[in-house]
């Protein structure tokens, strides 16, 4: 395993210059173990994290803070498990 | 691809926004970097794979917006970097995890071990992956 990645915290900067995630309603598509939810998940409504790895979807689980309103489900992005208009902001992480 | 930015597009709310966050291929530099300088060692070598992968999102998202599901707001391309505590840890993650879309060959691994020998004692390796972010709003 890498030792570190991004210790500059460049992806996190970059993310928030790029939206405002301030009770806004996230889904993040790709969401591995986290990594990047825990990045803005404080300030959201709420996130819906999905992706196809089951052992990060587990690990993500594991580490999410009680108090995040975050939850993750192992899915596709072909089939989107939501309802219509359901999100303000959707991230496709590391995942086009 | 595109039947995933259909989807999103569905799920998004009117005035919705899509963030876009991808490496891009592009001959990583490799760096051995401690407190006191940052050398480049050399660079990945692209393979087959990963550019397409970068060709496929590209066009993908450029269907989206000539479908009108999308309109592109603004992006930027920024540094990622991965640190390793030696050459080794970051050849075991290579090898291991990156294969199927990048590579080092021989000349640039003779050059990464002989800046390592002569390396300050803080010294470690890392390789500065080219991050595109996106951000495009529902049309």
């Amino acid at each position: 395993m890498p030792l570190l990645k991004d210790p500059e915290r460049t992806e996190t900067k970059a993310l928030h210059r790029f939206a405002d995630f301030d009770g806004k309603r996230m889904l993040e598509i790709g969401c591995g173990d986290g990594r990047l939810t825990w990045q803005y998940a404080k300030s959201a409504k709420f996130v819906s994290g999905i992706d196809l790895e089951a052992d990060d979807l587990r690990l993500a689980t594991i580490d999410r803070p009680s108090d995040l309103p975050v939850s993750f489900a192992r899915a596709d992005s072909i089939h989107l498990p939501f309802g219509k208009e359901k999100f303000d902001i959707a991230i496709l992480a590391w995942s086009l | 691809m595109v039947h995933a930015l259909s989807e999103i597009h569905r799920a998004l709310a009117p005035n919705g926004i899509l963030i876009d966050l991808r490496p891009l291929t592009g001959g990583w530099p490799i760096e051995v970097a401690s407190s006191r300088e940052v050398i480049e060692a050399g660079r990945v070598s692209d393979l087959p794979v990963g550019l397409e992968d970068d060709k496929a999102a590209n066009e993908s998202m450029a269907r989206a917006e000539s479908q009108k599901w999308f309109t592109r707001e603004r992006e930027e391309y920024f540094p990622f970097f991965y640190y390793w505590d030696s050459p080794n840890e970051m050849k075991k993650y290579i090898d291991e995890d990156w294969a199927d879309f990048v590579t080092i060959d021989e000349e640039t691994w003779k050059s990464i071990r002989s800046l390592w020998a002569v390396a300050d004692a803080d010294a470690r390796m890392r390789v500065r992956v080219k991050m595109l972010i996106s951000r495009w709003k529902k049309s």
